[in-house]
Protein backbone atom coordinates (compact mmCIF):
# COMPACT_ATOMS: atom_id res chain seq x y z
CA UNK A 1 0.00 0.00 0.00
CA UNK A 2 1.16 3.54 -0.78
CA UNK A 3 0.27 6.07 1.91
CA UNK A 4 0.04 9.67 0.67
CA UNK A 5 -0.30 12.55 3.10
CA UNK A 6 -1.28 16.06 2.05
CA UNK A 7 -2.18 18.99 4.26
CA UNK A 8 -4.69 20.62 1.92
CA UNK A 9 -7.66 19.50 -0.18
CA UNK A 10 -6.19 21.45 -3.07
CA UNK A 11 -3.00 19.37 -2.87
CA UNK A 12 -5.01 16.14 -2.85
CA UNK A 13 -7.32 16.97 -5.76
CA UNK A 14 -4.94 16.46 -8.70
CA UNK A 15 -3.65 13.25 -7.11
CA UNK A 16 -7.17 11.90 -6.69
CA UNK A 17 -7.84 12.65 -10.36
CA UNK A 18 -4.58 11.10 -11.57
CA UNK A 19 -4.78 7.95 -9.47
CA UNK A 20 -8.60 7.73 -9.63
CA UNK A 21 -8.94 7.72 -5.88
CA UNK A 22 -12.42 7.42 -4.37
CA UNK A 23 -13.65 9.00 -1.17
CA UNK A 24 -13.62 6.67 1.85
CA UNK A 25 -15.43 7.44 5.09
CA UNK A 26 -13.69 4.96 7.36
CA UNK A 27 -11.94 7.68 9.36
CA UNK A 28 -13.00 11.11 10.62
CA UNK A 29 -10.55 12.61 8.12
CA UNK A 30 -10.80 13.34 4.44
CA UNK A 31 -9.65 10.05 3.01
CA UNK A 32 -9.35 8.79 -0.56
CA UNK A 33 -8.23 5.41 -1.81
CA UNK A 34 -7.97 2.84 -4.53
CA UNK A 35 -6.55 -0.68 -4.32
CA UNK A 36 -2.94 0.48 -4.07
CA UNK A 37 -3.08 3.97 -2.62
CA UNK A 38 -4.63 5.56 0.43
CA UNK A 39 -4.48 9.35 0.73
CA UNK A 40 -5.34 11.37 3.83
CA UNK A 41 -5.80 15.14 3.96
CA UNK A 42 -4.47 16.01 7.37
CA UNK A 43 -5.27 19.70 7.58
CA UNK A 44 -2.61 22.34 8.13
CA UNK A 45 -0.13 22.40 10.96
CA UNK A 46 1.66 20.26 13.49
CA UNK A 47 -1.23 18.90 15.56
CA UNK A 48 -3.47 18.11 12.60
CA UNK A 49 -0.67 16.27 10.81
CA UNK A 50 0.35 14.27 13.87
CA UNK A 51 -3.21 13.18 14.63
CA UNK A 52 -4.20 12.38 11.05
CA UNK A 53 -1.10 10.25 10.35
CA UNK A 54 -1.41 8.43 13.67
CA UNK A 55 -5.08 7.69 12.96
CA UNK A 56 -4.37 6.52 9.42
CA UNK A 57 -1.49 4.23 10.35
CA UNK A 58 -3.26 2.88 13.42
CA UNK A 59 -6.30 2.11 11.27
CA UNK A 60 -4.33 0.32 8.59
CA UNK A 61 -0.99 -0.79 9.99
CA UNK A 62 1.69 -0.69 7.28
CA UNK A 63 3.37 -3.86 6.05
CA UNK A 64 7.01 -4.35 5.17
CA UNK A 65 6.58 -3.45 1.50
CA UNK A 66 4.49 -0.31 2.07
CA UNK A 67 5.73 3.25 1.62
CA UNK A 68 4.64 6.71 2.77
CA UNK A 69 5.03 10.01 0.94
CA UNK A 70 4.22 13.44 2.28
CA UNK A 71 3.55 15.64 -0.74
CA UNK A 72 2.61 19.29 -0.65
CA UNK A 73 3.63 22.87 -1.15
CA UNK A 74 6.31 24.80 0.73
CA UNK A 75 7.71 28.29 0.98
CA UNK A 76 11.36 28.70 0.07
CA UNK A 77 14.23 31.17 -0.26
CA UNK A 78 14.51 32.87 -3.61
CA UNK A 79 17.22 30.52 -4.93
CA UNK A 80 14.50 27.89 -5.26
CA UNK A 81 12.34 28.29 -8.34
CA UNK A 82 8.56 28.54 -7.92
CA UNK A 83 7.19 25.19 -9.07
CA UNK A 84 10.43 23.34 -8.35
CA UNK A 85 10.02 19.89 -6.75
CA UNK A 86 12.27 19.24 -3.76
CA UNK A 87 13.15 15.96 -2.09
CA UNK A 88 13.80 16.53 1.61
CA UNK A 89 16.83 14.85 3.16
CA UNK A 90 16.79 16.65 6.52
CA UNK A 91 13.91 18.08 8.52
CA UNK A 92 14.86 20.76 11.03
CA UNK A 93 12.43 21.33 13.85
CA UNK A 94 13.84 23.52 16.63
CA UNK A 95 16.71 21.53 18.12
CA UNK A 96 15.50 18.27 16.58
CA UNK A 97 16.58 16.95 13.21
CA UNK A 98 15.09 14.08 11.25
CA UNK A 99 16.54 12.23 8.28
CA UNK A 100 14.52 10.14 5.85
CA UNK A 101 16.85 7.63 4.16
CA UNK A 102 17.18 8.31 0.43
CA UNK A 103 18.53 5.00 -0.88
CA UNK A 104 17.53 5.37 -4.52
CA UNK A 105 18.75 7.47 -7.42
CA UNK A 106 16.58 10.37 -8.54
CA UNK A 107 16.77 13.62 -10.46
CA UNK A 108 15.07 15.88 -7.92
CA UNK A 109 16.82 18.66 -6.06
CA UNK A 110 17.60 17.54 -2.52
CA UNK A 111 17.45 19.96 0.36
CA UNK A 112 16.93 20.41 4.07
CA UNK A 113 13.59 21.77 5.24
CA UNK A 114 12.59 23.74 8.30
CA UNK A 115 9.28 22.74 9.86
CA UNK A 116 7.57 25.78 11.38
CA UNK A 117 4.39 26.52 13.31
CA UNK A 118 2.85 29.29 11.20
CA UNK A 119 3.10 30.39 7.56
CA UNK A 120 6.32 32.35 7.09
CA UNK A 121 6.45 35.85 5.68
CA UNK A 122 10.17 36.26 6.32
CA UNK A 123 12.65 34.40 4.17
CA UNK A 124 14.24 31.47 5.99
CA UNK A 125 17.61 29.80 5.31
CA UNK A 126 15.82 26.68 4.03
CA UNK A 127 12.45 25.86 2.50
CA UNK A 128 9.71 25.77 5.13
CA UNK A 129 6.55 23.74 5.71
CA UNK A 130 4.29 23.05 8.68
CA UNK A 131 3.77 19.29 8.64
CA UNK A 132 6.95 17.38 7.73
CA UNK A 133 8.29 16.99 11.27
CA UNK A 134 5.14 15.58 12.91
CA UNK A 135 4.52 13.34 9.90
CA UNK A 136 8.07 11.99 10.18
CA UNK A 137 7.71 11.48 13.94
CA UNK A 138 4.40 9.62 13.68
CA UNK A 139 5.31 7.61 10.58
CA UNK A 140 8.72 6.48 11.82
CA UNK A 141 6.91 4.44 14.48
CA UNK A 142 5.48 2.34 11.66
CA UNK A 143 7.91 2.66 8.75
CA UNK A 144 11.65 2.20 8.32
CA UNK A 145 13.39 5.42 7.36
CA UNK A 146 13.92 4.33 3.75
CA UNK A 147 10.20 3.72 3.28
CA UNK A 148 9.31 7.39 3.71
CA UNK A 149 9.79 10.40 1.43
CA UNK A 150 8.95 14.08 1.64
CA UNK A 151 8.25 15.69 -1.71
CA UNK A 152 7.66 19.44 -1.58
CA UNK A 153 6.83 21.85 -4.37
CA UNK A 154 7.87 25.47 -4.00
CA UNK A 155 4.74 27.61 -4.03
CA UNK A 156 6.14 30.98 -2.94
CA UNK A 157 9.16 32.85 -1.68
CA UNK A 158 7.65 33.33 1.77
CA UNK A 159 4.67 35.27 0.49
CA UNK A 160 1.93 32.86 1.63
CA UNK A 161 -0.76 35.46 1.09
CA UNK A 162 -0.19 35.13 -2.66
CA UNK A 163 -0.82 31.37 -2.73
CA UNK A 164 -4.23 30.49 -4.16
CA UNK A 165 -6.20 27.25 -4.21
CA UNK A 166 -6.09 27.16 -8.02
CA UNK A 167 -2.34 27.77 -7.92
CA UNK A 168 -1.81 24.87 -5.51
CA UNK A 169 -3.89 22.52 -7.70
CA UNK A 170 -1.84 23.51 -10.73
CA UNK A 171 1.50 23.08 -8.92
CA UNK A 172 0.59 19.58 -7.76
CA UNK A 173 -0.85 18.65 -11.14
CA UNK A 174 2.42 19.62 -12.81
CA UNK A 175 4.29 17.16 -10.54
CA UNK A 176 2.18 14.00 -10.60
CA UNK A 177 4.87 12.46 -12.80
CA UNK A 178 7.54 13.35 -10.23
CA UNK A 179 5.39 11.62 -7.61
CA UNK A 180 4.87 8.61 -9.87
CA UNK A 181 8.60 8.21 -10.39
CA UNK A 182 9.29 8.67 -6.69
CA UNK A 183 6.76 5.96 -5.85
CA UNK A 184 8.41 3.45 -8.16
CA UNK A 185 11.95 4.29 -6.94
CA UNK A 186 10.93 4.13 -3.30
CA UNK A 187 9.00 0.88 -3.78
CA UNK A 188 11.95 -0.72 -5.53
CA UNK A 189 14.24 -0.27 -2.50
CA UNK A 190 12.51 -2.82 -0.31
CA UNK A 191 12.06 -5.85 -2.44
CA UNK A 192 12.78 -8.67 -0.06
CA UNK A 193 10.24 -11.35 -0.88
CA UNK A 194 9.05 -13.44 2.07
CA UNK A 195 11.07 -16.61 2.57
CA UNK A 196 8.02 -18.78 3.08
CA UNK A 197 4.65 -18.85 1.37
CA UNK A 198 1.55 -18.39 3.52
CA UNK A 199 0.85 -22.15 3.34
CA UNK A 200 4.40 -22.98 4.36
CA UNK A 201 4.26 -20.50 7.24
CA UNK A 202 1.00 -22.04 8.45
CA UNK A 203 2.46 -25.54 8.31
CA UNK A 204 5.52 -24.40 10.25
CA UNK A 205 3.42 -22.72 12.93
CA UNK A 206 1.25 -25.83 13.40
CA UNK A 207 4.35 -28.04 13.60
CA UNK A 208 5.93 -25.74 16.19
CA UNK A 209 2.96 -26.15 18.55
CA UNK A 210 4.30 -29.62 19.44
CA UNK A 211 7.52 -28.15 20.79
CA UNK A 212 8.71 -25.70 23.43
CA UNK A 213 9.28 -22.04 22.57
CA UNK A 214 13.04 -22.41 22.32
CA UNK A 215 12.69 -25.57 20.22
CA UNK A 216 10.30 -23.58 18.01
CA UNK A 217 12.98 -20.93 17.50
CA UNK A 218 15.48 -23.64 16.58
CA UNK A 219 13.00 -25.00 13.99
CA UNK A 220 12.56 -21.49 12.54
CA UNK A 221 16.32 -21.00 12.34
CA UNK A 222 16.95 -24.34 10.66
CA UNK A 223 14.16 -23.81 8.10
CA UNK A 224 15.42 -20.29 7.37
CA UNK A 225 18.96 -21.65 6.92
CA UNK A 226 17.61 -24.31 4.56
CA UNK A 227 15.61 -21.80 2.51
CA UNK A 228 18.35 -19.17 2.33
CA UNK A 229 20.70 -21.81 0.98
CA UNK A 230 18.18 -22.28 -1.84
CA UNK A 231 17.65 -25.92 -1.18
CA UNK A 232 14.09 -25.79 -2.54
CA UNK A 233 11.21 -27.59 -0.84
CA UNK A 234 11.85 -28.39 2.77
CA UNK A 235 11.11 -31.90 4.05
CA UNK A 236 7.56 -32.68 5.22
CA UNK A 237 6.85 -31.34 8.69
CA UNK A 238 3.96 -33.62 9.53
CA UNK A 239 5.43 -36.88 10.74
CA UNK A 240 3.77 -38.53 13.69
CA UNK A 241 4.74 -36.50 16.71
CA UNK A 242 5.84 -38.82 19.51
CA UNK A 243 4.29 -38.39 22.93
CA UNK A 244 7.46 -38.74 24.89
CA UNK A 245 9.49 -35.62 25.48
CA UNK A 246 12.74 -37.47 24.83
CA UNK A 247 11.54 -38.83 21.48
CA UNK A 248 10.28 -35.40 20.43
CA UNK A 249 13.70 -33.94 21.18
CA UNK A 250 15.29 -36.74 19.16
CA UNK A 251 12.94 -36.00 16.23
CA UNK A 252 13.82 -32.32 16.43
CA UNK A 253 17.53 -33.02 16.49
CA UNK A 254 17.26 -35.21 13.38
CA UNK A 255 15.18 -32.60 11.55
CA UNK A 256 17.67 -29.80 12.29
CA UNK A 257 20.56 -32.03 11.25
CA UNK A 258 18.82 -32.76 7.93
CA UNK A 259 17.99 -29.12 7.27
CA UNK A 260 21.45 -27.81 8.09
CA UNK A 261 23.57 -30.65 6.66
CA UNK B 1 34.32 21.10 8.37
CA UNK B 2 37.69 22.86 8.49
CA UNK B 3 39.75 19.76 9.22
CA UNK B 4 42.21 19.14 6.36
CA UNK B 5 40.97 15.56 5.94
CA UNK B 6 37.35 16.74 5.67
CA UNK B 7 38.36 19.23 3.00
CA UNK B 8 40.41 16.64 1.10
CA UNK B 9 37.55 14.13 1.10
CA UNK B 10 34.96 16.74 0.13
CA UNK B 11 37.09 17.67 -2.87
CA UNK B 12 36.92 14.03 -3.99
CA UNK B 13 33.13 14.10 -3.78
CA UNK B 14 32.64 17.51 -5.33
CA UNK B 15 29.37 16.48 -7.01
CA UNK B 16 27.88 14.69 -4.03
CA UNK B 17 25.02 15.84 -1.91
CA UNK B 18 26.29 17.23 1.41
CA UNK B 19 24.08 17.35 4.49
CA UNK B 20 25.35 19.29 7.49
CA UNK B 21 24.80 17.54 10.79
CA UNK B 22 25.74 18.39 14.38
CA UNK B 23 26.87 14.95 15.51
CA UNK B 24 27.36 11.68 13.65
CA UNK B 25 25.01 9.90 16.06
CA UNK B 26 21.99 11.87 14.88
CA UNK B 27 22.31 10.01 11.56
CA UNK B 28 24.24 6.85 12.41
CA UNK B 29 22.23 5.96 15.52
CA UNK B 30 18.74 6.81 14.25
CA UNK B 31 16.01 4.36 15.19
CA UNK B 32 14.12 2.58 12.36
CA UNK B 33 17.08 2.22 9.99
CA UNK B 34 17.34 -0.83 7.75
CA UNK B 35 20.90 -2.16 7.67
CA UNK B 36 20.00 -4.44 4.77
CA UNK B 37 18.46 -1.68 2.63
CA UNK B 38 21.29 0.76 3.42
CA UNK B 39 23.89 -1.82 2.39
CA UNK B 40 22.99 -1.12 -1.24
CA UNK B 41 23.37 2.66 -0.90
CA UNK B 42 25.91 3.46 1.79
CA UNK B 43 26.49 7.07 2.81
CA UNK B 44 29.71 8.52 4.16
CA UNK B 45 29.55 10.43 7.43
CA UNK B 46 32.55 12.61 8.32
CA UNK B 47 32.93 13.31 12.01
CA UNK B 48 35.31 14.26 14.79
CA UNK B 49 35.76 11.54 17.39
CA UNK B 50 35.36 12.77 20.93
CA UNK B 51 36.40 9.74 22.98
CA UNK B 52 39.11 7.14 22.72
CA UNK B 53 40.24 5.67 19.43
CA UNK B 54 41.96 2.77 21.17
CA UNK B 55 40.33 -0.33 22.59
CA UNK B 56 41.81 -3.48 24.06
CA UNK B 57 41.81 -6.46 21.69
CA UNK B 58 39.00 -8.91 22.31
CA UNK B 59 38.91 -12.64 23.02
CA UNK B 60 37.71 -13.21 19.45
CA UNK B 61 41.06 -12.25 17.98
CA UNK B 62 44.74 -13.14 18.28
CA UNK B 63 47.02 -10.64 20.06
CA UNK B 64 50.16 -12.52 18.94
CA UNK B 65 51.55 -12.42 22.50
CA UNK B 66 52.59 -8.77 22.46
CA UNK B 67 52.75 -7.05 25.84
CA UNK B 68 49.85 -4.82 24.83
CA UNK B 69 47.27 -5.32 22.11
CA UNK B 70 44.90 -2.58 21.01
CA UNK B 71 42.70 -2.01 18.07
CA UNK B 72 42.12 1.46 16.72
CA UNK B 73 38.66 2.49 15.68
CA UNK B 74 38.92 5.41 13.30
CA UNK B 75 36.15 4.20 10.99
CA UNK B 76 32.75 2.72 11.84
CA UNK B 77 31.29 0.53 9.13
CA UNK B 78 32.96 -1.01 6.13
CA UNK B 79 33.02 -0.58 2.38
CA UNK B 80 32.68 -4.33 2.05
CA UNK B 81 29.51 -6.19 2.89
CA UNK B 82 30.27 -9.62 4.35
CA UNK B 83 27.31 -11.64 5.57
CA UNK B 84 29.24 -13.05 8.53
CA UNK B 85 30.57 -9.72 9.75
CA UNK B 86 29.80 -8.77 13.34
CA UNK B 87 29.47 -5.10 12.35
CA UNK B 88 25.91 -5.87 11.23
CA UNK B 89 25.15 -6.80 14.81
CA UNK B 90 27.26 -4.06 16.34
CA UNK B 91 26.00 -1.01 14.46
CA UNK B 92 22.45 0.18 13.77
CA UNK B 93 23.49 1.52 10.36
CA UNK B 94 25.27 0.27 7.25
CA UNK B 95 26.60 3.77 6.59
CA UNK B 96 30.26 4.51 7.20
CA UNK B 97 31.49 7.00 9.80
CA UNK B 98 34.99 8.27 9.15
CA UNK B 99 36.64 10.08 12.04
CA UNK B 100 38.88 12.67 10.49
CA UNK B 101 40.93 13.56 13.60
CA UNK B 102 43.24 10.54 13.42
CA UNK B 103 46.01 12.66 14.94
CA UNK B 104 44.15 12.29 18.26
CA UNK B 105 44.53 8.49 18.00
CA UNK B 106 48.31 8.93 17.79
CA UNK B 107 48.28 11.22 20.83
CA UNK B 108 46.24 8.69 22.79
CA UNK B 109 48.64 5.88 21.85
CA UNK B 110 51.92 7.67 22.65
CA UNK B 111 51.83 7.06 26.47
CA UNK B 112 51.67 3.28 25.89
CA UNK B 113 54.65 3.03 23.61
CA UNK B 114 57.23 2.28 26.29
CA UNK B 115 56.37 -1.41 25.85
CA UNK B 116 55.93 -3.63 22.80
CA UNK B 117 52.46 -2.81 21.57
CA UNK B 118 50.44 -4.30 18.74
CA UNK B 119 47.79 -2.10 17.18
CA UNK B 120 45.31 -3.53 14.71
CA UNK B 121 44.34 -0.57 12.54
CA UNK B 122 41.65 -2.30 10.52
CA UNK B 123 39.89 -4.36 13.14
CA UNK B 124 36.50 -2.64 12.84
CA UNK B 125 36.71 -1.99 9.14
CA UNK B 126 38.94 -2.51 6.11
CA UNK B 127 41.07 0.62 6.13
CA UNK B 128 43.10 -0.37 3.09
CA UNK B 129 39.91 -0.70 1.02
CA UNK B 130 39.30 3.04 1.35
CA UNK B 131 42.91 4.15 1.58
CA UNK B 132 42.71 6.18 -1.61
CA UNK B 133 39.98 8.22 0.08
CA UNK B 134 41.31 8.53 3.63
CA UNK B 135 45.12 8.06 3.52
CA UNK B 136 44.80 6.84 7.11
CA UNK B 137 46.93 3.74 6.57
CA UNK B 138 49.74 5.93 5.26
CA UNK B 139 49.40 8.14 8.33
CA UNK B 140 49.59 5.09 10.62
CA UNK B 141 52.68 3.87 8.80
CA UNK B 142 54.36 7.27 9.11
CA UNK B 143 53.55 7.28 12.82
CA UNK B 144 54.79 3.69 13.33
CA UNK B 145 58.08 4.65 11.72
CA UNK B 146 58.85 6.87 14.74
CA UNK B 147 58.27 4.29 17.52
CA UNK B 148 60.36 1.14 17.84
CA UNK B 149 57.91 -0.57 20.19
CA UNK B 150 54.92 -0.08 17.94
CA UNK B 151 53.80 -2.99 15.78
CA UNK B 152 50.91 -2.68 13.37
CA UNK B 153 48.62 -5.25 11.86
CA UNK B 154 46.72 -4.05 8.81
CA UNK B 155 44.13 -6.66 7.95
CA UNK B 156 42.38 -6.46 4.61
CA UNK B 157 40.55 -8.11 1.75
CA UNK B 158 41.58 -5.31 -0.56
CA UNK B 159 43.55 -5.74 -3.75
CA UNK B 160 44.60 -2.13 -3.79
CA UNK B 161 48.08 -1.70 -2.37
CA UNK B 162 49.06 1.23 -4.55
CA UNK B 163 49.52 3.44 -1.50
CA UNK B 164 52.11 1.08 -0.02
CA UNK B 165 54.43 1.44 -2.97
CA UNK B 166 55.58 4.90 -2.00
CA UNK B 167 56.05 4.13 1.70
CA UNK B 168 59.31 3.08 3.34
CA UNK B 169 59.19 -0.53 4.46
CA UNK B 170 58.68 -1.09 8.15
CA UNK B 171 59.54 -4.59 9.48
CA UNK B 172 57.19 -4.00 12.45
CA UNK B 173 54.17 -3.77 10.16
CA UNK B 174 52.31 -6.87 9.07
CA UNK B 175 49.85 -6.85 6.22
CA UNK B 176 47.29 -9.57 6.80
CA UNK B 177 45.05 -10.78 4.00
CA UNK B 178 41.82 -12.58 4.68
CA UNK B 179 41.37 -15.29 2.07
CA UNK B 180 38.34 -17.42 1.29
CA UNK B 181 37.44 -19.87 -1.47
CA UNK B 182 35.93 -18.02 -4.44
CA UNK B 183 32.63 -19.84 -3.91
CA UNK B 184 32.48 -18.48 -0.34
CA UNK B 185 33.43 -14.98 -1.58
CA UNK B 186 30.61 -15.13 -4.12
CA UNK B 187 28.09 -16.26 -1.54
CA UNK B 188 29.04 -14.23 1.54
CA UNK B 189 31.66 -11.54 0.89
CA UNK B 190 29.75 -9.03 -1.22
CA UNK B 191 31.61 -6.18 -2.93
CA UNK B 192 35.01 -7.66 -2.08
CA UNK B 193 37.85 -8.38 -4.51
CA UNK B 194 38.09 -11.88 -5.97
CA UNK B 195 40.49 -14.44 -4.52
CA UNK B 196 42.70 -14.07 -7.57
CA UNK B 197 42.97 -10.31 -7.07
CA UNK B 198 43.71 -10.67 -3.36
CA UNK B 199 46.44 -13.21 -4.13
CA UNK B 200 47.84 -10.82 -6.73
CA UNK B 201 48.05 -8.10 -4.06
CA UNK B 202 49.74 -10.51 -1.65
CA UNK B 203 52.39 -11.40 -4.24
CA UNK B 204 52.95 -7.72 -4.95
CA UNK B 205 53.28 -6.84 -1.24
CA UNK B 206 55.81 -9.66 -0.74
CA UNK B 207 57.78 -8.48 -3.76
CA UNK B 208 57.85 -4.99 -2.26
CA UNK B 209 59.30 -6.53 0.90
CA UNK B 210 56.36 -6.23 3.30
CA UNK B 211 55.80 -8.77 6.03
CA UNK B 212 52.65 -10.71 5.15
CA UNK B 213 50.28 -12.92 7.11
CA UNK B 214 47.50 -14.94 5.52
CA UNK B 215 44.25 -15.52 7.35
CA UNK B 216 41.80 -18.24 6.43
CA UNK B 217 39.49 -16.95 9.06
CA UNK B 218 36.57 -17.12 9.41
CA UNK B 219 36.07 -20.55 7.88
CA UNK B 220 32.43 -21.01 6.93
CA UNK B 221 31.33 -24.59 7.30
CA UNK B 222 29.23 -25.92 4.42
CA UNK B 223 28.72 -29.35 2.95
CA UNK B 224 31.60 -28.67 0.54
CA UNK B 225 33.85 -27.23 3.21
CA UNK B 226 36.66 -29.80 2.93
CA UNK B 227 36.94 -29.54 -0.86
CA UNK B 228 36.64 -25.75 -0.98
CA UNK B 229 39.16 -24.98 1.74
CA UNK B 230 41.78 -27.61 0.88
CA UNK B 231 41.65 -26.39 -2.73
CA UNK B 232 42.05 -22.85 -1.39
CA UNK B 233 45.23 -23.79 0.48
CA UNK B 234 46.57 -25.52 -2.63
CA UNK B 235 45.79 -22.47 -4.76
CA UNK B 236 47.37 -20.11 -2.24
CA UNK B 237 50.64 -21.99 -2.16
CA UNK B 238 50.72 -22.50 -5.91
CA UNK B 239 50.78 -18.70 -6.11
CA UNK B 240 52.75 -17.73 -3.01
CA UNK B 241 56.05 -19.03 -1.74
CA UNK B 242 55.32 -20.39 1.78
CA UNK B 243 58.73 -19.13 2.92
CA UNK B 244 57.64 -15.58 2.13
CA UNK B 245 54.80 -15.43 4.63
CA UNK B 246 55.08 -14.83 8.35
CA UNK B 247 52.08 -16.85 9.53
CA UNK B 248 48.99 -18.57 8.33
CA UNK B 249 46.02 -18.04 10.65
CA UNK B 250 43.16 -20.52 10.70
CA UNK B 251 39.90 -19.99 12.56
CA UNK B 252 36.29 -21.00 12.24
CA UNK B 253 33.36 -18.60 12.34
CA UNK B 254 32.55 -17.27 15.81
CA UNK B 255 30.47 -14.42 17.07
CA UNK B 256 28.99 -13.11 20.29
CA UNK B 257 25.44 -14.32 20.79
CA UNK B 258 24.05 -10.80 20.94
CA UNK B 259 25.57 -9.88 17.58
CA UNK B 260 24.26 -13.13 16.12
CA UNK B 261 20.76 -12.26 17.32
CA UNK B 262 20.98 -8.93 15.49
CA UNK B 263 22.23 -10.72 12.38
CA UNK B 264 19.21 -13.02 12.46
CA UNK B 265 16.84 -10.07 12.54
CA UNK B 266 18.28 -8.91 9.22
CA UNK B 267 17.42 -12.29 7.61
CA UNK B 268 20.04 -11.68 4.97
CA UNK B 269 22.14 -14.80 5.00
CA UNK B 270 22.09 -18.44 6.00
CA UNK B 271 25.30 -17.86 8.01
CA UNK B 272 23.20 -16.37 10.80
CA UNK B 273 20.88 -19.37 11.02
CA UNK B 274 23.26 -22.29 11.34
CA UNK B 275 22.68 -24.19 14.63
CA UNK B 276 25.78 -22.94 16.41
CA UNK B 277 26.67 -24.00 19.90
CA UNK B 278 26.54 -21.09 22.32
CA UNK B 279 28.74 -21.15 25.38
CA UNK B 280 29.80 -18.21 27.52
CA UNK B 281 27.93 -15.88 25.15
CA UNK B 282 30.01 -17.05 22.17
CA UNK B 283 28.37 -18.82 19.23
CA UNK B 284 30.49 -21.12 17.12
CA UNK B 285 30.40 -24.57 15.55
CA UNK B 286 30.11 -27.64 17.76
CA UNK B 287 33.39 -28.89 19.16
CA UNK B 288 33.29 -31.85 16.75
CA UNK B 289 32.87 -29.63 13.68
CA UNK B 290 35.39 -27.09 14.92
CA UNK B 291 37.95 -29.84 15.47
CA UNK B 292 37.14 -31.31 12.06
CA UNK B 293 37.68 -27.89 10.44
CA UNK B 294 41.01 -27.31 12.13
CA UNK B 295 42.30 -30.85 11.62
CA UNK B 296 41.39 -30.81 7.92
CA UNK B 297 42.99 -27.42 7.33
CA UNK B 298 46.04 -28.12 9.47
CA UNK B 299 46.68 -31.39 7.65
CA UNK B 300 46.70 -29.51 4.35
CA UNK B 301 48.55 -26.42 5.55
CA UNK B 302 51.36 -28.39 7.17
CA UNK B 303 52.21 -29.76 3.72
CA UNK B 304 53.50 -26.26 3.01
CA UNK B 305 54.34 -24.65 6.36
CA UNK B 306 55.85 -25.83 9.64
CA UNK B 307 53.29 -26.03 12.42
CA UNK B 308 54.90 -23.23 14.42
CA UNK B 309 54.05 -20.77 11.63
CA UNK B 310 50.39 -21.72 11.66
CA UNK B 311 48.20 -20.05 14.24
CA UNK B 312 44.77 -21.35 15.03
CA UNK B 313 41.81 -19.89 16.82
CA UNK B 314 39.84 -22.36 18.90
CA UNK B 315 37.38 -21.85 21.70
CA UNK B 316 39.08 -22.14 25.10
CA UNK B 317 37.40 -24.99 26.93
Amino acid sequence: MIYLITALDAEARPLCEYYRLKRDTSLPYTLYRNEEIVLVVSGMGRTNALMAVSALLGWRIPEEKDILINIGICGAPSEYRIGEALLIHQILDGDRRYYPDILYSHSLRETSMRCVDVPQSVLSDYPVDMESSPIFQAASRFFKLHQMAFLKIVSDHCTPELVTKEGVIELLRSHVNSLDTLISRLSAVQKQPPLFSTDERNTIEVFKTHFTKSQGSAIDDALTYFRLRNKGEFPPLNPLIPNSKRERSQLLEELIATLTA
Amino acid sequence: MDHPQTQMIRRKFADSQVILIDHYKEVFNRPAQSFAAQSHSKKLILARKEGTFLHEGSQYSDGFDYQQFFYASSIMGCLYDCDYCYLQGLYPSANTVLFVNIEDAFEQLRPYLGKDTLVATSYDTDTLAIESLTHQTSMWLDFADQYENLYLEIRTKSANIKSLKSITLNPRVTLAWTLSPQEIINAYEHATPSLEKRLGAVVEAITLGWKVRLCIDPVIYTEKFAILYTELIEQVFRTIDPEAIEHLTLGSFRMSQSHLRSLKKLRRSDVAFYPYVVRDEMATYSEAIETHILETLLAKATQYLPKERIRTWQRQS
